[in-house]
């Protein structure tokens, strides 16, 4: 049976993280799942629009895409984006929380003649996968198991912090030490190793714009996972993909290091084991640092 | 009726295993021609009967048992009749020594000597019970405390006489609207319980309650204490309750916190009676925006008070609230160095957090008065100074001086000198060296007693002895203090307190009529008794008695106030001619008992040493020792003492000449963190153990053969290495040349 | 509430604590902050941050509006939010530190102009606003030039080889900017919920 969900791609869809949408597209099909986009979304205002625009108005981007996401239905919204679902449930919980702030965010909405009564669910599509799907509906739809293939599982922040252990996020990992993402690994025949920085920051978009402060945590992330001999990182977060992936010369460039580490999205390792194609539907081409392991499957 | 002695050894628990019966009842037959049988349990119901047989049968009054511990089975041995002297050889002999050996049954056959030889030298004691005993409690004080105790004492079924010395009753306490919490959620302050109290008290016929009085003079002991009242009524009790309270530091003292250079700079008192009048208005008359505590204000300070008086954190806590309650614009900081809030305060803490008041730990270090008062704050968590200002009200949060005197009476000369060695344990040059040990005044009850009008206080002021070990008890027995006067507290613990001191009052009053000790040899019947045609007046008793018990006449004679006595026999151990004794404790039964033992010959190389061991703290190790099956050398034979105070120099001098290689003192720990149980009866031996120097020299003995030894209850382990290490020192100085002599 | 910012010219301010509990995303939490340091502790780059946090929230506590809205720790939160979930008081630390920043920009404090982070919220709420949608191309290249055109140019060079490798993947464009159909709608709503800003003392 197949479900309809709301979902909220996020501006790195259309750009960065373009393969993480082209890959979770891929697999949510034989998942069950039908993925229903919000009507022209717009951005969440990430970690920055708020200083810029303020508290308000950075919550009025999310009351804008929850608005036109109820108006379409009920059902739950999911976004893949570590930053869109931080902003997204947080404007929305906070609505329920607040009638404050579902006045002041419906007095907005009011002048193009929208509301929003804060009734959605919003779900980080990997909490959706857990909860909803559960590993051994994944485990069912492996046709080419990854075997022998070391996978450093790399959580980052917002996918996790700061919500994952609330009841509204189903309390479905935990802050510092979640299992979510090895058990992603695990289910598609891969090795997943003990990688004990799985939730450490990559700098986020102080490493895009300020890469002196943020660079060194990405390079520190880097040596354990060459030390642990991983094949391919493994990551849910847009942002976390790009930084770990794009500054990897860079960084051997400043630390005389030699790392040429894949970095791909969960969503690519499970098309890949769903026995889609490796290039059409997993998006493995648009990865800058190429995994011939998983590109050979 | 005659004392007839009958030993019972018991062969129970592997004492019959480890030792040699025959030989051990050899002791008993051959050397003390006393009969003596041996049971495998003794203190089972078969091997009682033997023993209650022989009593029955009137061929022995008096059993010595020889069996386990005497601070075990005390039930199952308590005979009707004398109480039997129990010789340990289980704890501290077959547990601690090796089984079937030769020097473990030298040590067998010593405890029984020693132990026989005491039931020779004991007697029956004759309890005191002359005269009449009133039941009536006399509480000192008209405060919460005062009014607490009062109502509990009726309670409990006695009379009570509750003096005041103001012409209202409710003390400090009158003077507040609302008091820190004490039932949960703990988050807002609570009514004052005081005037419904007051109420109470006053309904009770049971309670007669006299105000604007003081007392004039306290003599007499517990049981029949006469208080003069200054209104010129007698009257007699069985005991004092104190609850006098506490008065607030003197503000005027605290210029350097701006006290005084504002009208708007107020200490936490005028701050409560601010809140209690109504809304809090500046001198300008407004409401205050921003208002400023500053906590230690005077406290934890070597200038003005040392100490933490414990309520001001909360006190602060409350006015807050209330301040940020009355007007929700107002800003409240709290500048604390250390916030205490025990328990169930730190809710109370906690609802302040969430009022909006803000805590900046540091210290006050400038408080300056322009247009608004700035208060220049040294921020220990942001490490730099602080301008905090422009403020329109500062409130010091000042301490507690405890009424352990009247400050509206004068001091007295007479007794000051003893009050001041009395409270100031700490030595010239010490570090911690308090200023003002006695608050200014004169004395509360003005005790006719040979040590002084005064109560006895702790270092800073307090009334109390060891507020741990034994709480409410002053160092003068039948008086007890409660509330603020013996330590810091809230009203909450002030409540508990007050019925703590009356159920005291209650004990010796039950006490003392029956001639019976109280706290801690409870029961205890006997009491010095002074042979004054021996005495030469040296007055070392009346003076050394840590419970001022013994005046003196007239003719300069000691006079002893037995309820008053807390049976320690430090008078005894004091006595320079041993004129001093107990019915059933006396220094001749300690010396035979120390003369019993049989000092081998030089040649046989088994040193003998004394340990003389306090029965409180230090013998209890040693049974703990044995419990652990601790091992230690065999070569200490231990005697037991009521406190290392009732240790007469003469028992080292006869040890030593009956051929004892060493002696040691093992007892509680002396000095300002004393743990004696009679409070400075150790110390007092330490005090006499400095002089044994001389008496060693003109012995021509060296002087590492006495040593004293601090021990505590918890040093089971400790104290067999410690012994170990004693026996080879006092080894290594070789033999005493008057063995054999 | 309290309406009235408190004035930007003083170094201590008394009621700036107030204003923090009363008008900052998460301030009312700060009451609770007990200064245990579990924040500063666990930040990754604490140690680049001159005070961080649990310092400067006692600084606000002390009054110290200037030293507080100059201090760089705003802006170099990565928001990584270990200090929100560890946090034994529940003080929303990060959001604290993103509404502060928003405040050290309305009242014009220098490293609010200059500081990077600044910067590129306002290249990256400009794409936001105008388009609907964040164009990480526009934003950066704004971004770049807003530290003038020479420097714009030097950082434009230097993530010349990443953008490159971003455009041979396809993961960034060369066309026009990603936009949403309702640009009106939006920026409408965007202007409404400034201005209710505006009537709690926020904002201009």
């Amino acid at each position: 049976m197949t479900r309809t969900l709301t979902y909220y791609p996020g501006c790195s869809s259309q750009a960065s993280a373009v393969h993480l949408d082209k890959s979770l597209r891929a697999i949510m099909g034989p998942l069950g799942v039908a993925l229903r986009d919000i009507d022209d979304w717009n951005c969440c205002g990430a970690s920055v629009g708020h200083i810029e625009g303020g508290h308000l108005a950075n919550s009025a981007l999310s009351a804008r895409n929850l608005a036109n996401a109820k108006s379409a239905g009920p059902e739950d919204v999911v976004t893949p984006c570590a930053a869109c679902y931080l902003n997204t449930h947080y404007v929305n919980e906070s609505i329920r929380g607040s009638e404050q702030l579902k006045g002041e965010l419906n007095e907005a909405l009011g002048v193009v003649g929208k509301s929003y009564d804060g009734s959605l669910h919003v779900r980080h599509i990997c909490e959706m996968l857990v909860t909803d799907i559960g590993m051994d509906a994944v485990k069912a739809q492996v046709k080419k198991p990854l075997t022998g293939l070391k996978v450093a599982g790399y959580v980052g922040c917002q996918t996790v912090r700061p919500f994952a252990n609330t009841e509204r996020a189903n309390k479905f990992d935990s802050y510092d030490d979640p299992t979510f993402l090895d058990d992603f690994t695990k289910a598609c025949g891969a090795e997943a190793l003990d990688f004990k920085m799985r939730t450490h920051c990559c700098g986020g978009s102080v490493s895009v714009m300020s890469p002196d402060k943020g660079l060194h945590l990405i390079k520190e992330l880097l040596d354990e996972v060459q030390k642990l001999g991983a094949d391919v990182i493994s990551t849910p977060c847009p942002l976390c993909q790009t930084n770990v992936e794009m500054y990897q010369p860079e960084i051997n460039k400043r630390f005389g290091t030699n790392f040429n580490i894949p970095v791909v999205f969960y969503s690519q390792l499970m098309a890949v084991a769903f026995g889609l194609d490796p290039v059409k539907d997993a998006g493995l081409d648009q990865n800058i640092i190429k995994s011939d392991k998983l590109l050979s499957k | 009726m005659e004392k007839k002695i009958g030993a019972y050894l018991c062969s129970g628990c592997g004492i019959g295993d480890a030792l040699d019966f025959k030989a051990l009842e050899g002791v008993v037959s051959k050397e003390f021609k006393k009969p003596v049988k041996s049971h495998e349990c003794l203190c089972g119901d078969a091997g009682l009967a033997v023993i209650k047989a022989d009593m029955e049968a009137g061929e022995v009054t008096l059993p010595v048992i020889g069996a386990c511990s005497p601070r075990v089975m005390t039930d199952r041995f308590m005979l009707p009749g004398m109480t039997p002297i129990r010789a340990n050889l289980r704890e501290q002999v077959i547990w601690s020594h090796p089984a079937g050996d030769e020097d473990t049954q030298m040590l067998a056959e010593d405890v029984m000597r020693m132990f026989m030889t005491q039931a020779t030298k004991v007697n029956d004691p004759v309890p005191f019970t002359e005269g009449d005993f009133s039941t009536t409690i006399l509480v000192l004080g008209g405060g919460y405390a005062g009014l607490t105790a009062a109502k509990q004492a009726v309670k409990a079924g006695h009379g009570v006489i509750l003096v005041e010395k103001k012409a209202e009753l409710g003390g400090n306490a009158a003077n507040w609207a609302n008091i820190v919490p004490s039932k949960p959620p703990y988050h807002d302050p609570q009514a004052n319980p005081l005037p419904g109290l007051i109420d109470e008290v006053k309904a009770t016929s049971a309670i007669r309650v006299i105000t604007g009085a003081t007392v004039a003079k306290t003599s007499g002991m517990p049981g029949k204490f006469q208080v003069e009242l200054s209104d010129g009524s007698s009257h007699t009790v069985g005991a004092i309750v104190l609850a006098t309270g506490f008065r607030p530091y003197d503000a005027t003292k605290l210029a350097h916190l701006g006290y005084g250079a504002s009208a708007d700079i107020v200490t936490n008192v005028e701050m409560e009676a601010k809140l209690k009048a109504g809304k809090v208005v500046t001198k300008a008359g407004s409401s205050p925006k921003a208002v400023a505590f500053i906590q230690c204000a005077g406290s934890r300070d070597p200038n003005h008070l040392p100490y933490c008086s414990s309520v001001c954190c909360s006190v602060s806590l409350k006015q807050a609230i209330q301040l940020t309650k009355a007007d929700p614009e107002t800003m409240v900081y709290v500048i604390y160095e250390e916030m205490r809030t025990p328990g169930t305060t730190e809710e109370f803490y906690r609802a302040a957090q969430e009022a909006g008041v803000i805590f900046m730990k540091g210290k006050a270090t400038k408080v300056e008065n322009g247009s608004g008062i700035t208060v220049t704050v040294a921020d220990e968590l942001l490490q730099q100074d602080v301008p905090l200002g422009p403020l329109d009200m500062v409130v010091l949060a000042t301490g507690m001086v405890p009424n352990s005197t009247d400050p509206d009476q004068p001091a007295q000369e007479y007794g000051a000198e003893l009050l001041n060695a009395d409270i100031n344990p700490y030595p010239a040059g010490d570090s911690y060296n308090p200023t003002p040990a006695v608050p200014p005044g004169g004395p509360l009850l003005n005790l006719q007693y040979r040590q002084g009008p005064h109560l006895p206080m702790l270092a800073d002021g307090f009334s109390d002895s060891h507020y741990i070990c034994f709480p409410y008890e002053t160092r003068r027995t039948g008086i007890y203090a409660c509330g603020p006067v013996r330590r810091p507290m809230d009203m909450g613990e002030v409540h508990e307190d007050a019925m703590g001191a009356v159920l005291k009052s209650i004990q010796v009053i039950r006490n003392a009529a029956q001639g019976h000790a109280v706290h801690p040899r409870v029961g205890d019947l006997s009491y010095p008794k002074i042979n004054l045609n021996a005495c030469t007046k040296c007055r070392r008793c009346t003076v050394e008695c840590p419970f001022g018990a013994i005046d003196e006449n007239e003719k300069d004679y000691p006079v002893v106030n037995p309820t008053r006595c807390r049976r320690c026999g430090t008078c005894m151990g004091a006595c320079p001619v041993r004129t001093i004794s107990f019915d059933n404790y006396s220094v001749e039964m300690l010396s035979s008992m120390v003369k019993a033992v049989n000092i081998p010959d030089e040649d046989e190389e088994k040193p003998r040493i004394l340990v003389i061991a306090c029965e409180n703290d230090a013998y209890p190790a040693l049974d703990m020792a044995g419990i652990a099956k601790h091992q230690y050398s065999p070569f200490i034979r231990v005697l037991p003492v009521r406190c290392l105070g009732s240790m007469s120099l003469l028992l080292i001098s006869d040890a030593l000449s009956s051929g004892y290689d060493g002696v040691v003192l093992m007892g509680c720990k002396p000095g300002d963190d004393y743990q004696c149980h009679f409070v400075k009866g150790s110390a007092m031996a330490k005090e006499r153990l400095s002089k044994i120097a001389d008496t060693l020299k003109s012995m021509q003995l060296e002087v590492e053969r006495v040593t004293m030894v601090d021990a505590s209850i918890a040093d089971g382990a400790r104290l067999p290495k410690v012994i170990d290490e004693l026996v080879a020192k006092i080894d290594a100085v070789g033999p005493n040349p008057f063995k054999g002599f | 509430m309290n309406a009235i910012s408190p004035t930007p010219k003083r170094a201590y301010d008394l009621n700036f604590a107030r204003y923090v509990y009363e008008n900052i995303d998460g301030g009312e939490r700060l009451r609770m902050c007990m200064q245990c340091g579990a924040c500063s502790g666990s930040c990754p780059i604490g140690q680049q941050m001159d005070h961080g946090p649990r310092k400067l929230f006692m600084m606000i506590r002390a009054g110290m509006k200037e030293a507080v809205l100059t201090s760089n720790t705003i802006w170099n939160c990565v928001s990584c939010y270990n200090c929100v979930v560890r946090c034994p008081r529940k003080v929303p630390i990060t959001y604290i530190l993103h509404d502060l920043a928003y405040l050290a920009v309305q009242e014009g404090y220098e490293p609010a102009k200059k500081a990077d982070n600044a910067r590129f919220a306002k290249a990256f709420w400009w794409s936001a606003a105008k388009y609907g949608r964040t164009d990480e191309r526009l934003v950066t290249g704004i971004y770049y030039f807003s530290f003038g055109i020479g420097e714009g140019m030097k950082r434009g060079m230097a993530n010349q080889k990443i953008a490159m490798n971003m455009i041979k993947t396809k993961r960034m464009h060369l066309g026009m900017p990603h936009a949403i159909k309702a640009k009106d709608e939006l920026q409408k709503i965007l202007a409404k919920a400034t201005e209710i800003q505006a009537r709690h003392g926020k904002g201009a």
